[in-house]
């Protein structure tokens, strides 16, 4: 079991759970305070859960080309970006943040799901001339730092012209006199920044940034991640059959107009064959429904719910269900378990950051 | 409890709007993929289609042509999804759940 480089700063009673073989924590203290912070200010979020592997060599950028779904041409050690990395039969293996680096890139797995995309990696590269992959985890410290004003804390606490920066970009900069890798990029539809930094220095920085921004567990992330229709690969992929892009509805992170890449054909078969189900998100005031639930109308079955969870701050439950395609739209009643839900637009919460400026 | 033929109808309206929204993007902004390829549930700017200022321009424009709408005044939340801008577009899907 691995521990996280900022468990020696966690406050007293902190709830850890063993998510794929990491203790991460899904509760600090108060989850409706926690939530707040990353709605409404700032959330501080460990996300030691996430896989940090190294592709390098002169063939990584071929290489790369090759096992991540979207178009990595353009990359640069200033750019990070987004991308399914998709098995042999177009199924996900995982959700990954590519950040461009001089040598090569580094590919951030998705909480829990590290180990499926080291394996994924290490198969791919036995085939290919000139790559290295190398799981670099327990290098680093990650964390993150997401809300309507995370750009005044890392102000505050990094440097403001940090905050300012593109969406998306990357830059390597000192903090304390850490050498880090500072990248504005996020999960919850909030201005985002992740800090990547030297594991011995981390929990410095996570010290000092946790001064200015509230400590936010898994159970908060994953949920304002769902709030807008961000994918959380942990219960999005967790049935045995594994999810399919078009099932998922990840297609944006599917570049289909790219010529060659691992799952491409077979995804664009299941395109051309149409729909067989399809993601739509619902709300409702019963029990959070298991995963695979039933949802029914009129007594039929129609679909089964992917996941739900409560929401903080709100009594009712919000989740995931995968339905017959002609249903799969916002504004209709469906059955689940015994109990109604509706449907829903994406997002289910406008972000704050989208009408509050950066100044 | 509407029955499964009602829900399909209202349903089907949607997709009608999400439809007509996703040719008009791709036509308007020269996207070499399938409108179909694009989801309801996709982000239109940020991450998602990835699209930028110059594109709201452009469909600002689109959209009162195409719609009759103005979006001049509305908050960026419209481009949310397809769906939030079908809704905008079209306020009877919103105003008719079933």
């Amino acid at each position: 079991m691995s521990t996280s480089p900022f468990a020696p700063a966690y406050p007293e009673g902190t709830a850890c759970a063993d998510i794929a073989g990491v203790q991460v924590p899904v509760r600090f203290s108060d989850p409706t305070a926690e939530y707040q912070a990353v709605r409404e200010r700032a959330a501080l979020f460990d996300l030691t859960g996430a896989s940090v592997i190294e592709i390098g060599g002169p063939g990584a950028t071929d290489f790369a080309q090759r096992v991540l779904a979207r178009d990595v041409e353009y990359l640069t050690s200033e750019t990070t970006m987004s991308s399914l990395v998709l098995a042999d039969d177009g199924s996900v293996v995982d959700q990954v943040v590519v950040w461009g680096r001089e040598d090569g890139m580094y590919l951030e797995s998705s909480i829990g799901r590290g180990a499926e995309l080291l394996a994924h990696l290490q198969e791919r590269a036995a085939d290919a001339d000139a790559v290295t992959v190398t799981d670099r985890t327990d290098e680093f410290g990650l964390f993150a730092l997401e809300g309507p004003y995370a750009w005044g804390v890392v102000g505050r606490v990094i440097d403001a012209e940090l905050a300012a920066m593109p969406f998306e970009s990357i830059v390597d900069t000192r903090w304390d006199g850490v050498d880090i890798v500072f990248a504005r990029a996020g999960l919850t539809g909030e201005y985002g920044y992740k800090v990547l930094a030297p594991r011995e220095s981390a929990l410095d920085l996570w010290v000092k940034a946790a001064q200015e921004a509230t400590p936010a567990g898994l159970e908060v992330l994953e949920l304002a991640m769902l709030e807008v229709r961000q994918p959380v690969l942990r219960h999005e992929t967790a049935d045995s059959a594994g999810a399919s892009v078009l099932e998922m509805g990840a297609n944006w992170l599917v570049d289909v107009s790219k010529d060659e890449f691992v799952g491409r054909d077979q995804v664009l078969a299941a395109f051309e064959a149409g729909s067989t189900v399809r993601t739509i998100g619902f709300s409702g005031t019963g029990p959070v429904p298991e995963p695979g639930t039933e949802v029914t109308v009129d007594g039929e079955a129609v679909g089964e719910v992917v996941y739900a969870t409560r929401r903080i701050g709100a009594d009712d439950t919000l989740g995931l269900a995968r339905v017959r395609p002609e249903l799969a739209a916002a504004g209709l009643r469906l059955t689940v378990a015994d109990a109604e839900v509706s449907t829903l637009t994406s997002p289910y919460v406008t972000p704050r950051s989208w009408s509050t400026p950066i100044i | 409890m509407s029955t499964l033929e009602e829900l399909r109808a209202v349903a089907d309206a949607r997709r009608q709007t999400c439809t007509q929204i996703k040719k008009m993007i791709v036509t308007r902004l020269d996207l070499m993929i399938d409108p179909e390829w694009i989801t309801d549930d996709q982000p239109l700017f940020g991450r998602g289609l990835e699209l930028d200022s110059l594109d709201v321009l452009e469909l600002y424009v689109a959209i009162e042509a195409e719609f009759g709408v103005a979006l001049y005044d509305s908050e960026m939340s419209v481009f949310g999804s397809v769906g939030r801008l079908a809704e905008h577009v079209n306020p009877a899907l919103v105003e008719q759940p079933a």
